[in-house]
């Protein structure tokens, strides 16, 4: 290794030599500390992010912003075809408008006949996006609101419309989304109007693929695509988006929120779902003594008795 | 050690650690989001192994490794494995910049493009041991063939910019200072 060294550094060489292996095996240690404990190096992880970007955040808003002027910018030079473009889709967009006022209605009117309270914990935070992943295998971003705001792993993150991921590692004034098209990124899902569940499963492009669906055969193109809640990992009813068949014949979700632009993102608090987790109690006439409750033999001869 | 060496050696070292500050803001910057099905080169490695091949005393062990580190831990990726790679990358570079020193440029540019397939390699080697979950094979070649172009442009920009040229004949002992 040190054959054609020059004299100085003949005696300091091993000392180098020891200090880079050592350094090495820290490396590789911290490493092997990932593979083994992850939770304890990602919370670590979630600390390191939560020091270093927030104190460039100032600027890193007006960076952003004029990089977002200047392709701005270069949309102006199509200023008169949008602008028709944007009547004809106004004009248009007006029908719907109608139509939807009139079944907003009708949606009161029905949820009113049934008496149905839609849940009111469902409550959300609003985040704003500090900075993106920084590098193309990885989909996330990291919005500027964390433990400080009560915000807990796993929560959903959506834009106005639908789902954009999970958070993923909890600073105290940091948090990190998993986008749906992360590789990383599975959510359990149901598929309307069919009624099936299936996985939708990211692999680093722009729409998801879905995967575990039972029965391919019912579900077509369009099909809307809601959060299933399987697992107790999401609220249920979240919208996805659609279904949409990629040129290879794969099923993938055309997701509802609007990648291109994610500013605000809320997180929906989720303080889980009451499910039963014991078989139910023996349902019996209230005439039946409290010490007999728990007997199910004699159940018989009461019912004749009675 | 001459009076020029050692203040202009600090301040290359300073300067190396805030040029990969840059290069991890630039990166961090929210711009976007959609998957993009192509990789770009990768700054920093390209960075570092450069200047590890040039000059590398500018680029001590520790620095690479601290830089290299934090880019890890904030880049979502598994941390210390790239880190490490990055040491052992610039070590090798360095060994090799003794004998580049009077090589021409074609030659330069083949070692700095064993060493960007290399570090691609030896990560997803790493990582396929550890049975850790990972991007496509096609991306990370992508990345290595982008560093690859990349090269010539950041020893241009860096020669111009910062002055860094190998080490001509007179200067011959600022390699005793290397870390």
């Amino acid at each position: 290794m040190a054959k054609d060294r020059t004299q100085g550094e003949d005696y300091i060489g091993p000392l180098k030599r020891l200090l880079l292996a050592v350094l090495l095996l820290c490396l590789l240690g911290i490493f092997l500390l990932w593979r083994i404990d992850s939770p304890r190096v990602e919370r670590f992880r979630a600390q390191v992010v939560d020091a270093v970007v927030p104190s460039f955040d100032w600027t890193m808003t007006p960076v952003t912003a004029t990089v977002g002027l200047f392709r701005d910018f270069q949309s102006y030079q199509r200023m008169r075809e949008q602008n028709a473009e944007l009547r004809r889709e106004l004009q248009q967009m007006k029908a719907w408008k109608e139509a939807a006022l009139q079944l907003e209605q009708e949606n009161a009117r029905l949820l009113d006949l049934n008496n149905v309270r839609l849940d009111p914990r469902l409550t959300y935070v609003t985040g704003v996006v500090l900075a993106d992943s920084g590098s193309p295998f990885r989909q996330s971003v990291l919005l500027n609101i964390g433990e400080r705001d009560g915000i807990v792993d796993g929560w959903a993150a959506m834009d106005g419309i639908g789902l954009v991921g999970r958070i993923s590692g909890v600073g105290k004034s940091t948090s990190r989304v998993i986008l749906l098209s992360d590789s990383s990124s599975r959510i359990p899902a149901l598929i309307q109007p069919s009624g099936q569940t299936a996985l939708i499963v990211g692999d680093n492009t722009v729409a998801p693929y879905i995967d575990f669906l039972e029965n391919p055969d019912k579900v077509r193109p369009g099909d809307r695509v809601v959060s299933s809640g399987d697992g107790g990992v999401f609220p249920s009813g979240l919208l996805i988006g659609q279904v949409a068949t990629d040129p290879g014949g794969r099923l993938r979700v055309r997701l509802a929120a609007d990648y291109e632009r994610l500013e605000f993102l809320r997180v929906l608090r989720d303080h889980g779902q009451d499910r039963p987790d014991t078989p139910g109690g023996i349902v019996r006439p209230s005439t039946l003594l409290p010490d007999e409750t728990d007997l199910i033999g004699p159940m018989p001869e009461e019912a004749q008795d009675g | 050690m001459g009076s020029v060496g050692t203040g202009r050696k600090w301040r290359m070292r300073v300067m190396y650690c805030l040029l990969a500050l840059v290069i991890l803001y630039l990166q961090l910057l929210p711009l976007n989001h959609v998957p993009r099905g192509w990789a770009g080169p990768d700054w920093l490695v390209v960075l570092t192994v450069t200047w590890a091949i040039r000059r590398p005393e500018f680029v001590p062990v520790l620095a690479v490794a601290g830089v290299t580190l934090l880019a890890d831990f904030i880049l979502m990726r598994p941390p210390g494995l790239m880190a490490a790679i990055m040491v052992v990358a610039r070590q090798m570079m360095k060994r090799q910049s003794q004998g580049l020193r009077d090589g021409t440029f074609a030659n330069e540019w083949l070692t700095a493009s064993a060493a960007f397939l290399g570090i691609a390699l030896l990560n997803r080697l790493f990582l396929a041991v550890f049975l850790v979950d990972q991007p496509p094979l096609g991306l990370n070649l992508m990345q290595a063939f982008a560093n690859i172009l990349l090269f010539p442009a950041v020893v241009f920009l860096s020669q111009l910019l910062l002055g860094l040229r190998k080490p001509g004949p007179g200067d011959d002992d600022t390699l005793a200072g290397a870390t």
